[in-house]
């Protein structure tokens, strides 16, 4: 496992790195249009499309919605499909070993949709053919083709599946794939007789759509056939925060300090 | 510096209004208890301003005079930063009041949700001024 853990650090930085060769000159947080909602206009890339470049708050909930114990945001059971004879798996207890209920604790990924909705900044940097997101959580970096490429073949399933990412309109929908069977959110904090988790059948839509100048809508669809008699989406809110950008996103090497690994938090 | 005090009256009345703190990863509810809040003044003996959570170290002076060493987890160093605390908040040497939940174990860790200074400055060491500033 430690092979792997350096291998994801590794990656990390060099997708880090990657991203920031290739973000634009401009923000679209820079750029965007004068305040009040009667005068905004969307910020665009020089090619016309939507620019989503720009450091984020997590995805947050929208109001009404149920929030959960944790500081991260979690979905409203409400929005669920309902289950398929055998998807009770999705709801399935806690089991005592931290390998299977809380793999962070090792430092192990989030992995989507968990990572995505962490409560942790976001940056994103996007140019013609890509957009790149980097979340302090863990450094999850996720490069997005935006070219109409295919899904890869033939690949072993990933903590954060397979990504390409497509315009409808203003609208940027990036429909993910391929996933491992893993954790989907962080109910782990709020309910301890249920766990959710995803199927490897997991395909993932996010629709990204700016609605005034400080926020993107997030809606983000969960299609788990194995799990669900169909999909269901939950619409979240993205909040730009220029200001973070004065200190940025920080370093996160779990393994650094990690007191607590399998739940045995142990200072000194 | 004003806004900033009423906003850690705020935090701290949001804190005791739920009584709990909102959960940070590795596992709060697995070790610490949120029902066993603690309260100990101490001089500060250690900083670890490190991922996935910062550390400090509190040496607490018992009423029979022995010292016993507390070791209080806290938020991630990003998620303070962006708040504005950042690792001089936290001087080896000073004197603080430390509000938090105790370990599970009896042990003599637990999770540092808010320091107070002597002069009455107080920062919130946990995640959760994270998600209520929003």
């Amino acid at each position: 496992m430690k092979k792997m853990l350096r291998y994801v650090s590794l990656s990390s930085l060099i997708i880090v790195s990657a991203a920031l060769a290739f973000a634009p000159a401009g923000s679209a947080q820079s750029g965007a249009a004068p305040a009040g909602k009667g005068s905004f206009s969307i910020p665009r890339t020089p090619d016309g499309k939507p620019d989503f470049t720009g450091i984020y708050q997590w995805p947050t909930y929208m109001p009404g919605d149920q929030r959960g114990k944790s500081s991260a945001t979690t979905f409203d059971p409400k929005y669920f499909a309902p289950l398929k004879p055998g998807g009770e798996a999705f709801l399935e207890p806690r089991t005592g070993d931290m390998r299977h209920d809380e793999p962070r604790d090792f430092c192990m990924p989030a992995g989507l949709t968990a990572g995505m909705l962490s409560a942790n900044a976001m940056q994103f940097f996007q140019t013609k053919n890509y957009l790149t997101i980097v979340h302090e959580f863990q450094r999850m970096s996720r490069i997005i083709p935006l070219d109409g490429r295919p899904f890869r073949k033939d690949i072993e399933p990933t903590y954060y599946g397979d990504s390409v990412g497509h315009w409808e309109g203003d609208a940027l929908v990036i429909v993910s794939t391929n996933f491992k069977r893993w954790m989907l959110d962080d109910y782990y904090y709020t309910d301890p007789k249920q766990y959710r988790m995803h199927s490897e059948a997991l395909t993932t839509t996010e629709r990204l759509e700016w609605k005034d100048k400080d926020t993107i809508s997030y809606l983000l669809t969960i299609d788990d056939p194995k799990i669900f008699t169909k999909p269901w989406s939950q619409l979240f809110q993205i909040k730009a925060k220029p200001e973070w950008d004065k200190v940025g996103l920080y370093e996160y090497v779990c393994e650094e300090n990690n007191r607590c690994p399998g739940g045995k938090c142990q200072g000194n | 510096m004003q806004s900033g005090i009423i906003r850690s009256i705020l935090l701290a009345v949001t804190l005791s209004a739920s009584g709990t703190p909102l959960l940070a990863h590795h596992s709060f509810s697995a070790e610490y208890d949120d029902t066993k809040p603690i309260r100990v003044t101490g001089v500060i003996t250690k900083v670890e301003w490190q991922n996935p959570h910062v550390w400090f170290y509190v040496d607490v002076k018992g009423e029979d005079g022995k010292i016993t060493n507390y070791a209080f987890s806290g938020g991630a160093p990003g998620q303070l930063m962006r708040r504005g605390i950042m690792k001089s908040a936290l001087i080896i040497g000073s004197t603080i009041t430390v509000d938090g939940f105790k370990a599970k174990d009896g042990s003599t860790n637990g999770y540092g949700a808010k320091v107070t200074f002597p002069d009455g400055r107080m920062v919130f060491t946990s995640n959760q001024g994270e998600q209520e500033k929003h």
